[in-house]
């Protein structure tokens, strides 16, 4: 068990700058997730926790040791690799015992510890099969136990679910926060899916183009994104975004539509924060589609007036796509059985509390 | 009262599949196999012909005792039929299985050197380092020699006054003048010394294909677990890497073992016997002492032994993978 400490980490390859100053901690026990699109430099940073990549500049400490000069295997983390891995040639107790073999431990108690394992994983009835031979579900399983046997102060998991089918995907999430609770084990997990990192993990690192985002709890990620690629990154569907401009008039402030004519009216707190805000006339506001609601009447002056589209019917909810003034497209979760048609006129609500600010220039939040 | 319906269904199937039988003919182009056969006949019977025909024609031969010189030509062998003498006389042959042990030891030491050669090589040309596409070119210039010429370079190289004893004399600082060709010993260390030149190339060659296409991700799996260098090797390359070291030193085995050029030109079988290969005791008993269906049995016996021993070979390629329940 291990806390994990990234500072002013970085890596090139060649020209090209996979890591930018990385300064992380994720703390012990903790179940945490580096989530970002692919080539954003989760798998790199992840790499040079496991040792196999040799950082540029910057230091990695487990605890208060700094491990830079550590080589990958004494540094004792588990890493499950995204396609597994698996020792095809073996059988699946030798794979899952593999560890121990290599470090001398004898027969009798490889047998036991492997035993202990694959009961965990209900692995126990194909220990003595051919580990090639199994679907990709029980590899995934396999790469785990291998992994766990050794006892790791630190397990790394680079997108083990991403080759899974959508079932068994969804149960081994929860199997996955069983484990980690269970063996109270530092875990960092890689990937690209918002749902998982979301579902699974304590602490949230976001990360693009090399850069870390954002690092937080998963409510603090989703209720207070600190910039645009955050907000648009986390959510399904993403966040409406409308390009706006900061207006005052008679003492109250209002975001204005650019390609339109909608009005937010603003509370004072935020109208003294927007007048003070030097870009105040580049702005973006975005509420998340999950937060809107629309109305047949403009029952309330404040309602945003809009056109249908099209909808979405998902089934436990309805996206309905609306046409905010000129150019403006916006998404609204409706209830399943919303079934208006296109060019239809509807009224949208915004919450205030679920309003965010952005500056358009610098694509930070305005809080 | 309906007796349509009494036959049980499976009686029903057996009578159709009876009447089937007695309807086809032999020569039943409806039949997909008889006519996909009807279409690949010529090629199989020329191909047949080819590699049929040679051996046959040695079978017939070896189990007279005709020669050229006893007139007559091949077919007229009959006259000479002798039930198998030659073979009787083959296994008392000391000569034979003497020139037979020799080639095995060539080829033995040749091939495993050839190997570990090989495989340490492919293992450097993993990394990446200055000049890798020169070494990688000059490593296949010895396989692209014409064995012949290269033959004659390793006889002027072990030459009593030839560039290998220079370098030795330069080396301990007195002449230093062996006659490397002229000694047991030396002449069979100077033949497996030639023969590992040419064919370290092709080893080389086929280990560096199996190392390529190794999964990364497994070698880094086990390095994450703490496996050192040589438990990575020895539980995973080496293992996954067995099919094809198998192959590679089956078909470099079989090939050793037909060594004539080399040997031919750099001693000819000398001194004495000490060098002589099954090759060069064929070549001798055919073409110098004109006995043709004796090498034809000496060629029967060594086809019968390396065919057992290359199907031993390659056994563990053909069992099957541990089934899945």
């Amino acid at each position: 068990m291990a806390s994990v400490r990234l500072e002013n980490l970085r890596k090139e390859f060649g020209s090209v700058v996979a890591v930018k100053e990385l300064t992380l901690h994720f703390p012990d026990k903790k179940f945490a997730a580096i989530l970002g699109p692919s080539g954003c430099g989760k798998t790199t940073t992840m790499n040079m926790i496991a040792g196999l990549e040799t950082p540029t500049r910057g230091f990695i400490y487990f605890d208060d040791r700094c491990m830079n000069d550590v080589p990958p295997g004494k540094r004792n983390v588990g890493f499950v690799f995204q396609n597994y891995a698996i020792f095809t040639h073996m059988t699946v107790a030798e794979n899952i015992g593999f560890g121990l073999k290599i470090r001398g431990v004898d027969e009798a108690t490889i047998r036991r510890e492997v035993g202990k394992i694959a009961e965990l994983l209900e692995l126990t009835d194909m220990l003595p099969m051919n580990a090639g031979r199994l679907s990709v579900n029980d590899m995934q399983k396999v790469a785990l136990g291998r992994s766990m046997i050794v006892k790791p102060r630190i397990f790394l998991l680079d997108e083990p679910f991403s080759n899974l089918d959508a079932a068994f995907r969804a149960y081994m999430r929860g199997e996955l926060k069983r484990i980690q609770r269970e063996i109270g084990q530092t875990m960092i997990y890689v990937t690209h899916d918002q749902v998982e990192a979301m579902s699974m993990a304590d602490y949230i690192a976001v990360m693009d183009f090399g850069v870390l985002q954002q690092f937080g709890t998963p409510d603090e990620i989703y209720n207070q994104p600190v910039n645009l690629f955050v907000a648009n990154f986390i959510g399904s569907p993403n966040m409406n975004f409308i390009p706006c401009y900061f207006h005052s008039q008679n003492g109250q402030g209002y975001l204005v539509q650019k390609h339109g004519n909608a009005r937010i009216l603003l509370d004072d707190r935020r109208r003294q924060l927007l007048e003070r805000h030097p870009g105040n006339q580049d702005l973006i506001w975005g509420v998340r589609p999950e937060h809107l609601t629309l109305h047949a009447e403009p029952s309330q002056p404040e309602y945003l007036r809009a056109t249908v589209r099209f909808l979405e019917p998902l089934g436990p909810k309805t996206v309905v796509h609306l046409e905010l003034g000129d150019q403006d497209t916006i998404k609204v979760i409706a209830h399943p059985s919303y079934r208006e048609k296109t060019g239809t006129v509807q009224w949208i609500e915004i919450n205030p509390k679920y309003l965010h600010i952005f500056d358009a220039k610098t694509g930070l939040a305005i809080r | 009262m309906d007796r349509n319906v009494a036959i049980p269904a499976i009686v029903e199937r057996r009578v159709q599949l009876v009447a089937r039988l007695r309807r086809r003919r032999f020569w039943d182009m409806s039949d997909v196999r008889v006519f996909a056969t009807s279409l690949t006949a010529p090629a199989q019977i020329v191909l047949l012909f080819i590699i049929m025909f040679p051996l046959l024609a040695e079978v017939y031969i070896s189990l007279t005792s005709w020669t050229p010189t006893r007139g007559g030509d091949w077919t007229q062998a009959y006259r000479f039929w002798d039930w198998g003498r030659n073979y009787v006389e083959i296994l008392r042959d000391l000569a034979f299985w003497q020139a037979l042990g020799r080639t095995f030891l060539i080829a033995g030491v040749a091939v495993a050197l050839e190997f570990l050669l090989g495989l340490g090589i492919a293992f450097l040309f993993l990394d990446e380092f200055p000049g890798k596409r020169v070494f990688y070119a000059l490593m296949l210039v010895p396989m692209m020699i014409v064995p012949a010429v290269a033959g004659y370079v390793f006889w002027l190289f072990f030459q009593s006054n030839g560039p290998l004893n220079a370098i030795i004399s330069l080396l301990i600082g007195q002449p230093f003048t062996l006659t490397w060709l002229a000694n047991d010993v030396t002449a069979m260390i100077a033949v497996i010394v030639a023969e590992v030149w040419e064919w370290t190339p092709l080893m080389f060659l086929i280990m560096l294909s199996g190392l390529v296409g190794l999964p990364e991700d497994q070698m880094r799996a086990a390095t994450m677990l703490g496996a050192t260098s040589w438990q990575k090797f020895r539980y995973l390359v080496l293992p996954m890497l067995k099919p094809i070291i198998i192959i590679a030193l089956v078909i470099r085995g079989m090939e050793a073992v037909k060594i004539f050029d080399m040997v031919y030109l750099m001693t000819q079988g000398g001194p004495a016997q000490a060098t002589e290969t099954i090759s060069i005791y064929m070549y001798k008993i055919a073409f110098q002492q004109v006995r043709w269906s004796y090498a034809a049995a000496a060629a029967m016996t060594i086809l019968v032994i390396m065919t057992i021993l290359a199907s031993y070979a390659l056994r563990p390629l053909q069992t099957p993978q541990r089934e899945v329940a």
